[in-house]
C-alpha cells in the first residue's frame, strides 16, 4: 500500500472542500489505517463508529428496501460527519464544520474514494 | 479569476436591474447573494460563519434550543422572531449579528476565488436582514477589507495559513480573542477554520491571525503536519475481504422441528374441570 498516496488523497480533500475539518481511513471492520484528525478527535473509536454506522445504515437500507447504501451523514449543531464506503473492504470519514456544503462534498468524494480504493487494494490485486 | 474581479459587476448588475432572487457564486470558498428589489439580504459562504454558527459557537443559544426555536417557528432557516421572543438576543443585537455575518460572507467570497456565477430565480426568498444593503456599499466594505488585510506587515488569507503557536505557545498575557486563537491554532486550521471554531468573523480571525503572525505569537510550519498511516493491514499489501478459514459454524443449536399446524386441544379437559362436570 502506498502510504504516501493515501495522505495526499486525504490532505487533498481537505483542501478542495471549504469546511473539512478531519478525515479517516479505515478497514470495513473498524480497524484505523490512517487518521487526518485534530486532537481533540479519538480517531481509533471514530473508526469503529463509522464501521458500526455504515453496517447499521446498510441493513436499514436493505429492510426498508431503499436500494444500495450511497452515505451516512450526521447533522449536528456544529457540523456534520459522513460515512463512506470505499469499495467492499474499507470506509471514509469525514468531518467537517457547519459552512461546509455537504453537497459539494459528495461531489468532490467520488473520485477520491475511487482513487482510495485503488491504493488500499492496489498489491491485493497483483496477487503478492 | 479573484471573487472581487466576479462579484462586482455582477452585484452592480443586480442592483441596476432591481433583482430578486439568488445569485450563486462557484468558486472557493464561493456563496450564494440573496436579494430583493436590487437589495442585498442575505449573503451565504462556506467561508464564513453565519449568523446561526456566531449564535450557536459563541453559546447564546445552545444547540437544543435552537432546535426547538426551528420547531416553534415551522422549521424556518432563521427563527429570528422566537430568538428575540426567547430574551436569547435582543432586536438590535440581532440585527448587527446579521449585517455584519452578510459583511463578512460578502469579504469571504471576494477574498476568495470565483469560478462563475449565475442567477436563479427562489420560490421562497431567503432574508436575514429587514432592510437590504446596498450592492456599492457591500462592495465598497469589501474592498476596503480586501485593502486593509493586504496592507498588514504579514498579510495572510483567510484560506491559505495554518499557523501553530511559536515558541510552544508561551507568550505573554493575550486577550479573549487572542487566546481562543492561540488555543485552536493547531496547524490544521486556517484563519477560516479558527473564526468558525472560535465563533467570531472570518475578516476579524484572518487580521488578527495576521498581527499575531507579524509579532511572533504564530507561526507557520515550513512542512503541513505528516498525516499518519497508523495501520498497515495484517499482510502489509492492502485490505481485502476476510476469507474464513473453515466453514462458519452456525452460532445457536438447530432450533426444534415447527409442527405444521398447531397442536389440537383435547375436549374436556379445562372446562370439566372448571364445572365440575363429571367424567
Amino acid at each position: 500500500m502506498d502510504h504516501k498516496a493515501l495522505a495526499l488523497e486525504m490532505r487533498s480533500l481537505r483542501e478542495q472542500v471549504t469546511g473539512i475539518t478531519d478525515t479517516a481511513v479505515a478497514a470495513a471492520d473498524g480497524l484505523l489505517i490512517a487518521a487526518d484528525t485534530a486532537d481533540s478527535i479519538d480517531p481509533e473509536g471514530l473508526a469503529a463508529l463509522a464501521a458500526a454506522g455504515l453496517g447499521l445504515a446498510r441493513r436499514t437500507a436493505q429492510a426498508t428496501a431503499r436500494g444500495t447504501l450511497r452515505r451516512t451523514v450526521t447533522y449536528g449543531s456544529h457540523g456534520c460527519a459522513a460515512f463512506y464506503a470505499v469499495g467492499d473492504t474499507a470506509l471514509m470519514v469525514v468531518l467537517g464544520d457547519e459552512g461546509m456544503d455537504v453537497d459539494d462534498l459528495h461531489r468532490v468524494t467520488q473520485p477520491t474514494l475511487r482513487r482510495i480504493d485503488s491504493i488500499l487494494t492496489e498489491k491485493a490485486a497483483e496477487g503478492v | 479569476m479573484s471573487g472581487y474581479e466576479l462579484l462586482a459587476p455582477a452585484l452592480a448588475e443586480c442592483g441596476r436591474e432591481r433583482f430578486t432572487g439568488e445569485l450563486r457564486i462557484a468558486g472557493s470558498p464561493g456563496g450564494t447573494v440573496h436579494f430583493r428589489d436590487g437589495l442585498v439580504v442575505a449573503v451565504e459562504s462556506p467561508g464564513a460563519p453565519g449568523p446561526e454558527a456566531l449564535l450557536l459557537r459563541s453559546g447564546r443559544v445552545s444547540g437544543e434550543q435552537w432546535t426547538e426555536l426551528v420547531r416553534e417557528s415551522g422549521g424556518s432557516r432563521w427563527p429570528a422572531t422566537g430568538l428575540v421572543a426567547h430574551g436569547y438576543a435582543g432586536a438590535a443585537q440581532l440585527r448587527v449579528v446579521c449585517v455584519m455575518a452578510l459583511h463578512d460572507a460578502a469579504f469571504a467570497i471576494a477574498a476568495g476565488r470565483a469560478d462563475d456565477c449565475e442567477r436563479a430565480p427562489v420560490a421562497e426568498l431567503f432574508a436575514q436582514v429587514a432592510v437590504g444593503e446596498s450592492p456599492t456599499r457591500l462592495l465598497r466594505e469589501a474592498a476596503r477589507r480586501l485593502a486593509a488585510l493586504a496592507a498588514l506587515p504579514r498579510p495572510v488569507h483567510p484560506d491559505r495559513e495554518r499557523p501553530v503557536p511559536a515558541n510552544g505557545g508561551a507568550a505573554g498575557p493575550h486577550g479573549a480573542l487572542r487566546g481562543e486563537l492561540l488555543a485552536h491554532a493547531d496547524g490544521r486550521r486556517t484563519s477560516r477554520d479558527l473564526a468558525f471554531r472560535t465563533g467570531r468573523g472570518v475578516y476579524t480571525a484572518t487580521v488578527e491571525v495576521a498581527r499575531m503572525l507579524a509579532e511572533g505569537v504564530l507561526e507557520c510550519p515550513a512542512e503541513p503536519l505528516p498525516i499518519p498511516v497508523l495501520h498497515t493491514p495484517p499482510d502489509g499489501q492492502g485490505v481485502h475481504p476476510r476469507t474464513p478459514e473453515r466453514p462458519a459454524e452456525p452460532l445457536l443449536p438447530p432450533s426444534p422441528p415447527i409442527p405444521a399446524a398447531l397442536p389440537r386441544r383435547k375436549p374436556g379437559g379445562f372446562f370439566r374441570l372448571r364445572n365440575g362436570i363429571p367424567k
